[in-house]
């Protein structure tokens, strides 16, 4: 897998996003930014209307996501190009979705809403009305995706990589610092994860770095490329944008992101938690 | 909130009060007017990346920080840019407004 496959730039979608079989897909948690301008031609997802399981923490089960990409009219031989806003952390955690229900063919626009917007790019309001489908889903892929006790098995044996910002992972935060500071869980980190935020690997418009330069990244904050990785954020979208840097552009095997995160081990009785910026 | 994204609307949450946050709140504008279309990113004293917030359609943005010094850098197309340094207090709105 190299970046072409997994990554196209804006120049291609204005050239090819309403090509027959190219379905540009907007994903985002507040769905109001698709309502006042999109790309011409793109559907939209709401993360957590769509792809979050109204009752359950979960996803969408297998029927549900079939549901979804039928009715918004994708095919399992589509293109699916994902963008949003947040620096494309939606779209991630939605390619990572597209990925574990086993879509084969799906890429991410580098750089997403914000980039598009920095370019004074064209966005449109009119929505496109395409014609339903009969999406057929895989069972969901759980190499890609860890549960609490595998994490908590892998302290000190696999690279964890903690992807919020350095307040949160030392605990002087408890989200991100766009939103209030009102948590149930304790503040802190899994004990030796590495804090490698999801910023790092992006420029200042979304766009991701070099390979050369993430692969530097990673190994210079202490990621062993011969082990295993988990990575985890809050809630999981941050660290499905630092899954898509070491899996898909980095093409490490055996990386997975841990969706729980740490609205969930954070809250868990008896883990061990670390805080302080550590090592 | 916990089953909530991480997800930063346009312009920041909105807030009554600072009651026990450490808000950073303000506007971004070119010649007197509201820009619009922007970002509003907050970096720690380290100069690291911290959040950012889209700017609302009033030019606004507001992020809840912790108590000290942070940087407050904006990004809007044209290429424009700005950056402030701004001090965050429990209890309190730091109002900074930002001409590009």
């Amino acid at each position: 897998m190299s970046r072409s496959d997994v990554l196209v730039d804006a120049d291609w979608v204005e050239a090819h996003g309403e090509d027959p079989g190219v379905v540009l897909v907007e994903v985002d948690e507040d769905t109001s930014a698709y309502d006042t301008g999109h790309i011409q031609g793109a559907v939209k997802i709401d993360w957590k209307k769509d792809l979050q399981d109204p009752v359950r923490r979960d996803f969408v089960d297998r029927a549900g996501f079939e549901a979804l990409l039928s009715e918004r009219g994708i095919s399992n031989d589509d293109t699916v190009i994902l963008y949003g806003g947040n620096n494309n952390w939606f779209a991630a955690y939605a390619y990572w979705y597209f990925r574990l229900y086993g879509h084969q063919d799906v890429k991410l626009l580098d750089g997403g809403r914000k980039r598009w917007e920095l370019d004074s790019r064209k966005l449109v309001t009119e929505v496109p009305q395409r014609p339903g489908t009969s999406y057929t889903a895989r069972e969901q892929d759980s190499s890609i995706r860890a549960f609490r006790d595998e994490v908590v098995a892998a302290i000190g044996q696999q690279n964890l990589v903690d992807v919020r910002s350095p307040d949160e992972f030392a605990g002087r935060l408890l989200a991100p610092a766009h939103l209030p500071q009102e948590q149930a869980q304790r503040g802190g980190h899994i004990p030796t994860a590495r804090n490698i935020p999801w910023s790092k690997a992006a420029e200042e418009d979304g766009t991701f770095k070099s390979d050369d330069a993430l692969r530097a990244l990673y190994g210079d904050a202490g990621v062993d490329f011969g082990t295993d990785t988990i990575a985890y954020c809050r809630i999981g979208e941050r660290s499905a944008h630092t899954w898509f840097v070491l899996h898909e552009l980095l093409g490490q095997p055996n990386v997975k992101n841990y969706d729980g995160s740490w609205t969930e081990y954070g809250s868990l009785v008896g883990v061990p938690i670390e805080i302080g910026d550590g090592a | 909130m916990s089953d909530d994204g991480c997800g930063a609307p346009r312009g920041g949450v909105t807030v009554s009060e600072a009651g026990s946050q450490a808000v950073v709140q303000g506007r971004v504008t070119q010649n007197g007017t509201a820009v619009p279309v922007g970002y509003a990113r907050l970096l720690n004293s380290d100069g690291e990346f911290v959040a950012e917030v889209p700017l609302g359609e009033d030019g606004g943005f507001r992020f809840f920080a912790a108590p000290g010094n942070w940087t407050l850098r904006v990004l809007a197309p044209g290429d424009l840019r700005a950056e402030r340094a701004v001090v965050a207090s429990t209890g309190k709105v730091a109002e900074i407004d930002v001409a590009v």
